[in-house]
């Protein structure tokens, strides 16, 4: 074991860490229960405590939520057939069915040790391969850096857009914003119009907490899920017996690498690796058309799956500085913050933190294991917190948290114009995520492209000699490709032939 | 939908316009055959240009999702009218909190959202704003030194107290 991997270990291991990690879990396990509020909501309420809190307990912080999120999602899946969080979706497919039989207990504990064993994984995959490909990337050029920065924004176009121009359009959007401030190459201001406050360009983080928090708080408004009158909180027991997590087996394989590597894809996130995984599990399972009605497995895929997305998701964060999803993307600008730069040159200049980081992330998945399991019972008590008290607390914390960014209040108006826009995308089916991970990406893409054809004098062809850079824009066109494909299949299916326009 | 994406190709085609204007006023600081700073946004007005175009072509000729004719019901505006004074609501609280401080303004906005998403128990709804704004306050101004305003508050107990 190399020096700066024990460094790492030790580093995780300090109490305060261990601590910081203990409560993002609960609180994400908690955040992650509750209809209406998401694991990105939950990040940014406790941002504004991270700006204060040293740079590995802050982060223990956040992944420790990130990962108790994701098993939260479950809780409120399977006892009120509400997802907590997206990912959790598909759980509630066999899961709610299982609660219905008055199995409540049994189909939490296949989650918890479900998610526990997708974590482990995802651990594993990020051990093994972080250090690896932050090696390889250490050899990128610039040609290759924009290649790999554009084919991260293209994917996340394809995956998170029922409409591939409203992704596109989406990221372009953040792309315009993000030439707001200084030019990242030569320092020209652009589009300051004179003001002081944009000098500095829009941060990132005052964005994200508009454009997910304001349209999550006006859809709570707008919708009556969540009620907790119908809350299941006696629950038999929740560890699982030798039976079922032998039942269990494959579908927990097929889930945690399936994960895994969908993790490791930017855009693809937990929704997405748990619904194939509950397809595969379905398909390799000796009693496929017992799924849906309540059986283990069909718990065990999907848990496992967006729990593995997690480990995945910061293969790409750590080494190449590319955020997978907005928790990435916020965790990214909480290193930033603390004058860390996520990409190849943190396994070598900061290899302590950066194994600190995989040490924090392994805590947490077993401090989830033990925290949701022992606390099941409390937890989900929680479910029945008045939504009155929880939505303005959510409001005045998003306040907090653009403030405290920079301690300006044209922070706070910023963050609220971003909650504007997002209501306005919400409207237009248009979404959001290509838009914030161009906020994140955006500079790093016009340096890179910029710098790439300086060193060029401007020919173009520099991105098609590079074997990397050629191999990266082949992936962003087919990316594209299957998007469009893929949308062109769905509305065949949707619409019947010689369907007629309605007035 | 589909009116949807035409309103939007059109604000966006408009935003597209407006931002290549704006870029034209940048300063041309280059060396020659080398990118500038107006390189990106050219680039960028292009691309919004065109995906703009694209949407209202989209939304002309009805290939995208097509309008889903949903009727709103009584309950569905009354639920839209309390997402508007919400809205209000956030803007009126952040016209008045750097004058009014964190404590003053918040408590009554924090009330008005609680009696917004469904409480309707004066007494809770009293005790929960105050509770909650003073500990958030409390939490984030002394023990993580994030420096909210006072506004007048501190003047104004002084002022009883004189």
């Amino acid at each position: 074991m190399s020096p700066e991997v024990l460094i790492g270990l030790t580093q995780s291991t300090g109490l305060l860490v261990l601590l910081s990690t203990g409560i993002g879990v609960t609180i994400g396990l908690i955040v992650g229960m509750i209809p209406g509020l998401t694991i990105s909501t939950g990040i940014i309420v406790l941002l504004p405590v991270t700006f204060v809190l040293p740079a590995d307990i802050s982060i223990a912080l956040l992944l420790g939520l990130y990962v108790g999120g994701m098993t939260g999602g479950s809780f409120s899946a399977v006892l009120l057939n509400i997802p907590g969080t997206p990912s959790a979706s598909a759980t509630a497919m066999d899961g709610y069915p299982m609660a219905a039989r008055g199995e409540a207990g049994r189909a939490l504990g296949i989650a918890i040790t479900a998610s526990f064993i997708g974590g482990m994984v995802s651990f594993l995959f990020l051990f093994s391969i972080a250090p690896l490909l932050a090696n390889v990337a250490l050899e990128f050029r610039t040609e290759d850096m924009f290649a790999v920065v554009f084919f991260g924004l293209t994917i996340i176009c394809s995956f998170a857009a029922k409409s591939l121009i409203k992704g596109l359009l989406s990221a372009a959007i953040g792309l315009a914003i993000v030439t707001i401030g200084q030019d990242p190459v030569m320092g020209t201001q652009r589009f300051t119009f004179g003001q002081v406050n944009l000098m500095a360009g829009v941060h990132f983080l005052t964005a994200m907490i508009g454009l997910f928090a304001i349209p999550q708080l006006v859809a709570n408004l707008t919708d009556g899920t969540g009620s907790a009158s119908r809350v299941q909180t006696r629950l038999t027991s929740v560890l699982p017996k030798l039976s079922d997590l032998k039942a269990i087996r494959r579908s927990v394989s097929i889930g945690s690498l399936t994960g895994a590597f969908l993790g490791i894809l930017p855009g693809a996130g937990g929704p997405i690796a748990a619904f194939i995984s509950y397809e595969y599990a379905r398909k390799a399972s000796k009693r496929p058309d017992e799924f849906g009605t309540g059986v283990v497995e069909g718990v065990a895929a999907p848990e496992s799956a967006n729990n593995a997305v997690t480990g995945g998701a910061l293969i790409p964060m750590m080494t190449l500085g590319i955020p997978g999803d907005p928790v990435t993307a916020i965790l990214i600008g909480a290193l930033i913050i603390h004058g860390l730069a996520p990409g190849p040159l943190m396994f070598l200049e900061r290899a302590d933190f950066a194994y600190g980081l995989i040490f924090s992330f392994l805590w947490a998945n077993i401090f989830n294991f033990i925290i949701a399991l022992a606390a099941l019972r409390l937890l989900v008590k929680i479910l029945a917190t008045p939504r009155a008290l929880l939505m303005p607390t959510v409001a005045v914390l998003c306040v907090i948290g653009s403030f405290a960014l920079r301690n300006n209040f044209f922070d706070v108006y910023v963050m609220l114009l971003f909650g504007l826009i997002g209501l306005a995308m919400r409207w237009l089916d248009m979404p959001v995520v290509p838009l914030l991970l161009a906020l994140v990406l955006g500079s790093q893409l016009e340096e890179n492209l910029r710098v790439a054809l300086t060193s060029s004098q401007g020919d173009i062809s520099i991105f098609f000699t590079s074997p990397i850079s050629l191999g990266f824009l082949i992936l962003s066109l087919l990316s594209i490709v299957w998007s469009l494909r893929s949308a062109r299949r769905a509305n065949r299916v949707t619409s019947p032939p010689h369907k007629e326009t309605p007035p | 939908m589909r009116h949807r994406n035409i309103i939007a190709a059109v604000v966006l085609l408009v935003i597209a316009l407006g931002y290549g204007a704006l870029t034209t006023q940048l300063p041309i600081r280059s060396l020659p055959d080398t990118p500038g700073p107006p390189f990106f946004p050219w680039v960028n007005t292009a691309i919004l240009l065109a995906l703009s175009i694209s949407l209202l072509v989209q939304g002309l000729r009805g290939t995208a999702t097509e309008d889903s004719g949903q009727t709103i019901t009584p309950s569905d505006r009354g639920q839209r009218r309390l997402a508007v004074w919400a809205l209000v609501a956030f803007v009126a609280y952040l016209v008045v909190l750097p004058g009014l401080g964190f404590l003053l303004a918040t408590t009554p906005f924090f009330a008005v959202l609680m009696v917004l998403f469904g409480e309707k128990r004066r007494l809770w709804v009293a005790i929960g704003s105050i509770a909650v704004t003073t500990f958030l306050y409390l939490l984030f101004r002394h023990g993580f030194s994030v420096f909210l305003p006072r506004g007048i508050l501190p003047d104004l107990v002084s002022g009883i107290f004189a």
